[in-house]
């Protein structure tokens, strides 16, 4: 109780007073308090009054005033365990008496967890990338970014010495592991002859320090110390011995006499790792072998090492950034104009935080993951689970008029509101968590699937990892509060009296709300169909698109050791002898390809501007027929000795300002692989005649606009040759591949078939878009579903409550028609307002999505009137169903009672 | 009872709630006591002796009226139970006591 007085000297006091004071004393105090200030005011006057009033408030201060009476009685506690039952009775015989609702609200809750649930384990996989190391935290990739004059380059990968140095002079750095990999060998076991083709991968000792690899048998900390020592994952280890026991056996790679000794057997990597190397060999290995220790000793500028820190615990990577960039500037000079900075990315980014990084990462994990489209799936999971609580919210304030009775007498009966509060509260969470209980059934039923095709291995079970229950509790008991707290506060609030004389809930507010929310999930619904639309036309053009060439029916068989391709002719005209195959070309790289394709520097000769940057693929002169690639102008590839000439795509062409090949002579005196320049191998300049050239095509992805492209020889000084590519008829292709195989061994008995279809190569590209494409639409239909659902669920609640309403019309000769669209209009309405919401969001989403390929569809208007139409016809099913069955009623039975 | 049960500032208010019957309540209680003792006396002061004198159960009280001056709160009005009287009884007895058995020339001495 609190008493104001307007007279009191120190209102603020008193309000402390108040709130110190044992109610029970409250009056008493507070009233000898001011009794004697105002006869102190008549007899002392008002400021000594105040002055005394001041000490007489603190001698009101102690410990037995402001201790609390204890509650002779006992007071039915909210949250009492009798109460509890009471709810949970309650709410159970409510739900069970109203089943159709209680499934709707089930349903819909179900759906949306589940969704939410998928998501949610695929994005939480992906933030959870490479954390499972120890030292995750301090761990720390050096990143390279390098401008150019011509170039603007960010490479996850840097030099030898940086490596070496860094670690002695900056004390920050605890150590460094490198790692490298130089192209694929045959890994065989000596005694069985089996074998594995795979890469080959070089670390320094510290790398299996540093990591925490799990190994299976083996001493990991001395691994790779040893010279001729391997490390093997499981998977290796099976397919080679079919046993993990095998620490101390003996392994070979053909390219090296050397026998190399497995030191540790390492699990397989885990879905959530960036690492996917097969065998680790010891860098010491090549401590004998004096040019590599040659081009070690003095190399601060290569990109040949990915790098990893570890550092001290209280160290700032920014600043070890800083002194990595002095460290290198001091000991090497950079041309002019290059400039070189280093940066330290921390290992837990390495997965969403490298699409700026072009190349480098190469040896370092398959995909890459994107945050951007981690932030997109876990705004549509939380939509989608919002639109479930929405559905539940609309139908429970709806179906509130129903239940006024019940509340009003409750209230009459002395319920607190808390009481009513909790105990609708206590409904929702129990829908919430029956509809999670039978989400948890759904996502175990549903995880081999979308595992399969996401290629990870999400699971939900007792093993989970904690954070998962603990994210998924906050979230569903959040879902349950969420939905539950709007009907709870509004129902809670009305008067008893008014409840109980007009049973009934006068609140325009809440259904204006209700309204609101209706617009909120269909515009939603929508935007998530128009997105999904672009994305599958998007995909449909990538994949239908003109290449300028034609990549169906291309066998790409990869050339796999030294003897092969010394041989290559013999083996050409061995393949083209069989007769499913149509043509068949050499070349360095595939159009499509995935891994690097080599840049070159090129200008006219005699020009003395800067060099132009180009791509270069070595090819033969069977090139243009096998890929089916246009010559525009000029002539082809004339034979063997034609190996000065080269071609020129139409763009390589425009920016070298020649528009007739007419044996103009340019010169090529550089190459990269992926970052630095260096001479080519014969150490001079490779002097050229462009004898012709093509029209364009797209030798990568769409994302990419088409790059100047040189075409040289086959036999050229810039890039060795790596792929035999066959136009085959298509018919029986394994008798195909066997006769390929066939040609190869016969040049090399251990040559192993590696082969692909260029077009499911290229596919390659677009498989994360198609992945990102399938879970959209399943969480559009989902969307769209819940959002039918509560669509549904208040459509019957109208009929239901406008039945005699209806039953008048009938009487009145109003016919079926009518009584439908009268039914329906409204919600229509609604939709075609989420419509117009959604197609201004769904334009600016979709546009700033495909700003991200260099080629890509326009969106065009028939996709919003195809969603916006849908969404409409789909709304309109819902709710016509239950309009028309009211509009058929008998009017007898619904005017009959009362 | 024991003498120790009641404090001197016990006794005296104690006697005040005795001689302001029946208006006794902390306000009067001070007031009178400043008139009496000279001495500033706080109400907080005041209501704690009258706390104390009810849970030992010298003194029961009962709400009174509401005064405007108060801001329309009720007063706590106390009366002496019939063991508070005793109590007053023996204090003063052993008082009485004491003093009549003081011989005259030391009284003068003081005077």
């Amino acid at each position: 109780m609190k008493f104001p007085n307007p007279l009191s000297p120190f209102p603020w006091l008193d309000d402390l007073l108040n709130r110190l004071l044992a109610p029970h004393l409250r009056e008493e105090i507070m009233g000898d308090l001011h009794e004697r200030y105002q006869r102190r005011t008549q007899r002392l006057g008002e400021s000594n009054a105040r002055q005394r009033y001041w000490r007489d408030a603190l001698a009101y201060v102690r410990w037995s005033n402001i201790k609390r009476q204890s509650n002779p009685y006992p007071t039915t506690y909210t949250y009492s365990p009798t109460m509890i039952r009471n709810y949970f009775k309650i709410a159970f015989r409510t739900l069970t008496r109203h089943k159709l609702y209680t499934a709707l609200n089930v349903a819909g809750l179900t759906f949306g967890i589940t969704c939410f649930l998928i998501i949610g384990l695929y994005l939480f996989d992906e933030l959870t990338f490479d954390q499972q190391h120890r030292n995750a935290s301090r761990i720390y990739r050096v990143i390279e970014h390098k401008k150019t004059k011509t170039d603007d380059l960010t490479i996850a990968a840097v030099s030898y010495k940086l490596a070496e140095e860094s670690k002695k002079s900056i004390p920050e750095i605890e150590t460094t592991a490198r790692m490298t990999s130089f192209g694929r060998d045959n890994l065989s076991n000596p005694e069985t002859k089996d074998k594995f083709h795979l890469t080959i991968n070089l670390a320094d000792e510290n790398f299996m320090k540093i990591f925490d690899f799990e190994t299976i048998a083996g001493e990991k900390q001395t691994a790779l110390k040893e010279p001729n020592s391997i490390v093997i994952t499981e998977k290796i280890a099976q397919k080679l011995f079919n046993n993990t026991e095998v620490v101390g056996k003996i392994l070979r790679f053909d390219f090296t006499e050397k026998p190399l000794k497995i030191t540790a057997v390492i699990k397989n990597h885990p879905s959530n790792s960036s690492f996917d190397f097969e065998s680790l060999l010891s860098e010491s290995t090549f401590n004998d072998d004096a040019e590599f220790q040659q081009s070690n000793a003095s190399d601060w500028s290569s990109h040949n090492y990915t790098v990893y820190a570890l550092l001290k615990k209280s160290a700032q990577s920014q600043l070890v950034g800083t002194k990595i960039n002095a460290l290198v500037q001091a000991n090497y000079k950079f041309e002019t104009g290059t400039t070189v900075g280093y940066l330290l990315q921390p290992l837990t980014d390495m997965r969403l935080h490298s699409d700026h990084i072009a190349t480098g990462s190469t040896n370092v994990g398959s995909g890459k993951g994107s945050i951007l489209y981690i932030k997109i799936f876990g705004i549509v999971a939380l939509f989608v689970l919002l639109i479930a609580c929405i559905n539940y919210m609309n139908l429970t304030t709806a179906r509130a008029t129903n239940r006024s009775k019940e509340i009003g007498v409750r209230k009459a009966n002395g319920a607190f509101r808390s009481h009513l509060i909790n105990q609708f509260l206590f409904e929702s969470l129990l829908v919430t968590l029956l509809s999670f209980v039978l989400s948890i059934g759904f996502v175990n039923l549903l995880l081999p699937s979308f595992n399969a095709f996401t290629e990870k291995q999400l699971s939900l079970g007792f093993h989970s990892d904690y954070r998962i229950w603990l994210y998924t509790t906050i979230a569903v008991v959040l879902t349950g509060l969420i939905s539950g707290s709007y009907p709870a506060f509004l129902l809670s609030r009305f008067s008893p009296l008014a409840l109980l004389k007009t049973l009934k809930l006068q609140n325009q507010g809440d259904l204006s709300l209700r309204k609101g929310l209706v617009v909120f999930q269909f515009t939603i619904s929508v935007v998530m169909i128009i997105g999904t639309i672009v994305l599958f036309r998007q995909i449909q053009y990538v994949s239908n698109k003109d290449l300028g060439f034609s990549k169906e029916l291309l066998l790409v068989v990869d050339i796999n050791s030294g003897d092969v391709r010394k041989n290559a002719q013999t083996i050409k005209n061995e393949i083209s002898k069989i007769a499913t195959v149509k043509n068949i070309s050499v070349t360095t790289r595939v159009p499509g390809e995935w891994k690097n394709i080599p840049t070159i520097k090129i200008r006219p000769e005699g020009n003395t501007d800067e060099h132009s940057i180009s791509y270069l693929l070595g090819v033969d002169e069977h090139f243009t027929n096998t890929f089916e690639v246009k010559l525009v102008n000029g002539r082809n590839f004339a034979g063997t000795d034609d190996s000065t000439s080269i071609l020129l795509n139409e763009t390589a062409a425009s920016m070298l300002k020649i528009k007739e090949a007419a044996g103009q002579l340019v010169e090529i005196p550089e190459r990269s692989m992926g970052g630095s320049y260096s001479p080519l191998r014969n150490g001079q300049t490779f002097r050229a005649r462009v004898v012709g050239i093509v029209k364009d095509f797209h030798f990568q992805s769409l994302r990419e606009k088409i790059a100047p492209m040189v075409l040289a020889y086959q036999n050229n000084p810039v890039h060795s040759i790596d792929y035999f590519t066959s136009r085959i008829t298509g018919n029986d292709v394994p008798n195909t591949l066997a006769k390929i195989n066939e040609a190869l061994i016969k040049i090399d008995p251990a040559h192993l078939l590696e082969y692909h279809f260029l077009d499911e190569q290229l596919a390659r590209f677009y498989a994360d878009d198609h992945r990102r494409e399938t879970m959209l639409i399943w969480a559009a239909l989902a969307t769209i579903f819940i959002a039918c659902l509560g669509l549904f669920g208040l459509a019957t609640y109208t009929a239901e409550q406008r039945v005699k309403e209806i039953g008048v019309r009938k009487v009145l000769g109003a016919s079926v028609f009518s009584l439908t669209t009268l039914l329906s209009k409204d919600f229509l309405k609604l939709v075609l307002i989420a419509n117009g919401i959604a197609f201004p969001l769904a334009w600016w989403a979709t546009q700033q999505w495909l700003e991200e390929f260099a080629y890509h569809i326009n969106v065009e208007w028939w996709v919003f009137v195809v969603a916006g139409a849908s969404a409409m016809f789909i709304a309109l099913l819902t709710i016509s169903y239950q309009a028309i069955k009211a509009a058929l009623m008998n009017p007898v039975k619904s005017l009959k009672t009362e | 009872m024991r003498r120790s049960d009641l404090g001197e500032f016990e006794e005296v208010v104690l006697l005040t709630v005795a001689v302001l019957a029946p208006n006794a309540y902390s306000v009067s209680i001070a007031e009178e006591l400043e008139i009496e003792t000279g001495q500033t006396v706080s109400t907080g002061a005041v209501h704690a002796a009258l706390q104390r004198l009810e849970q030992k159960g010298y003194v029961t009280s009962q709400l009174g009226e509401a005064t405007s001056e108060r801001g329309g709160r009720r007063k706590r009005i106390f009366t002496v139970t019939a063991l508070g009287g005793r109590i007053l009884n023996d204090v003063r007895q052993v008082r009485n006591r004491l003093w009549d058995r003081i011989v005259p020339q030391v009284t003068l001495k003081w005077n």
